[in-house]
């Protein structure tokens, strides 16, 4: 199974309500019931991580070989940051159900193309 | 006594975030998840998993859900949890049938009564498995004794060759937890965060 993503511009930092465009391709070795593009943010550090799916692109029974163009709002917020006890991130993602093979892309959501230190 | 000032890690690239350490497989010299499924037949399809805070039953329990026969239920009770059995009937389906491998993290949160409600509740139950931190109240599948030289194991494991040595006596940091390898990796996340000094 491969699956690709890549955003229009090469690029990997947007600003709240701006676009983000891209495509997402894949070729499939076996049946999936679904392909699914999500754009989402995700925290890591100390303690329990947390998720939150901001939108979800569904291609219901994909063709073995195909492809999405997507484009989506970014919203207003929350911002990429870090601080000591966690970092959140955005990131774009194409994931084949239901065996969750997953490719991903990260971002960088905020007014400056880096994250914002909290430290 | 010295202390150096140390370079801070990104939380997300800090070599003991918690998805990374949560991320480790269960081990203890040389007894793996698969070996216990064997040796369940013998204690039987309601046993426990024993051990002090900090000891990787947790990390067991959740490998033994993916292993064992049954659909997996994991109740979880959190330490200090006021209603813990209010909190682990909301978790179990009702009812609990013989296709469900009930797994309770944190049991030993129960009294006695709740104890009891517990085992009523999970009759059916293909089998229940339950983290105690002493021996007794079911036939114990394994006993989880941290020791330093696992401390040791797992610290190299999460560590990236390339990381600046920030890491301090692993004795003392064990001794001083208490043997809660938990908390000593939580410790070291803070050293590489820069949010403590390294004792030299």
């Amino acid at each position: 199974m491969m699956l690709t993503l890549y955003t229009t511009d090469g690029g990997s930092w947007f600003k709240p309500g701006g676009l983000i465009e891209g495509r997402a391709s894949w070729h499939l070795d076996e049946d999936v019931d679904a392909v699914e593009v999500r754009l989402f943010w995700h925290t890591t550090g100390k303690g329990t991580q947390d998720v939150g799916i901001v939108r979800a692109l569904r291609t219901d029974s994909p063709d073995s070989s195909g492809h999405r163009d997507f484009s989506i709002r970014v919203p207003e917020g929350p911002y990429s940051f870090s601080g000591k006890l966690i970092t959140l991130a955005w990131a774009i993602e194409l994931v084949a159900l239901p065996s969750g093979e997953t490719e991903r892309l990260d971002l960088r959501i905020g007014p400056q193309p880096v994250e914002v230190d909290l430290t | 006594m010295n202390s150096v000032a140390v370079a801070r890690y990104r939380p997300a690239d800090n070599p003991f975030a918690s998805h990374r350490v949560e991320g480790l497989a269960y081990r203890s010299k040389g007894i793996h998840a698969a070996a216990l499924r064997l040796r369940l037949e013998e204690t039987g399809p309601r046993s426990a998993i024993v051990g002090p805070k900090g000891s990787g039953k947790t990390t067991l329990l959740g490998e033994l859900a993916s292993t064992l026969p049954g659909e997996p239920v994991l109740v979880r009770i959190e330490g200090g949890c006021r209603h813990p059995w209010r909190t682990a009937r909301t978790q179990l389906p009702r009812p609990v049938t013989p296709n469900h491998l009930v797994l309770v993290d944190g049991a030993e949160q129960l009294g006695p009564l709740e104890w009891r409600l517990l085992l009523r509740a999970t009759r059916h139950a293909r089998i229940l498995l339950a983290t105690l931190h002493r021996p007794g109240l079911l036939p114990t599948l394994i006993e989880c004794r941290p020791d330093l030289e696992l401390l040791r194991e797992l610290v190299d494991e999460l560590t990236p060759v390339d990381a600046p040595t920030l890491i301090p006596d692993l004795e003392e940091l064990f001794r001083r937890h208490g043997g809660n390898i938990r908390s000593c990796l939580r410790e070291l996340y803070d050293v590489y965060a820069g949010r403590a000094s390294v004792e030299l």
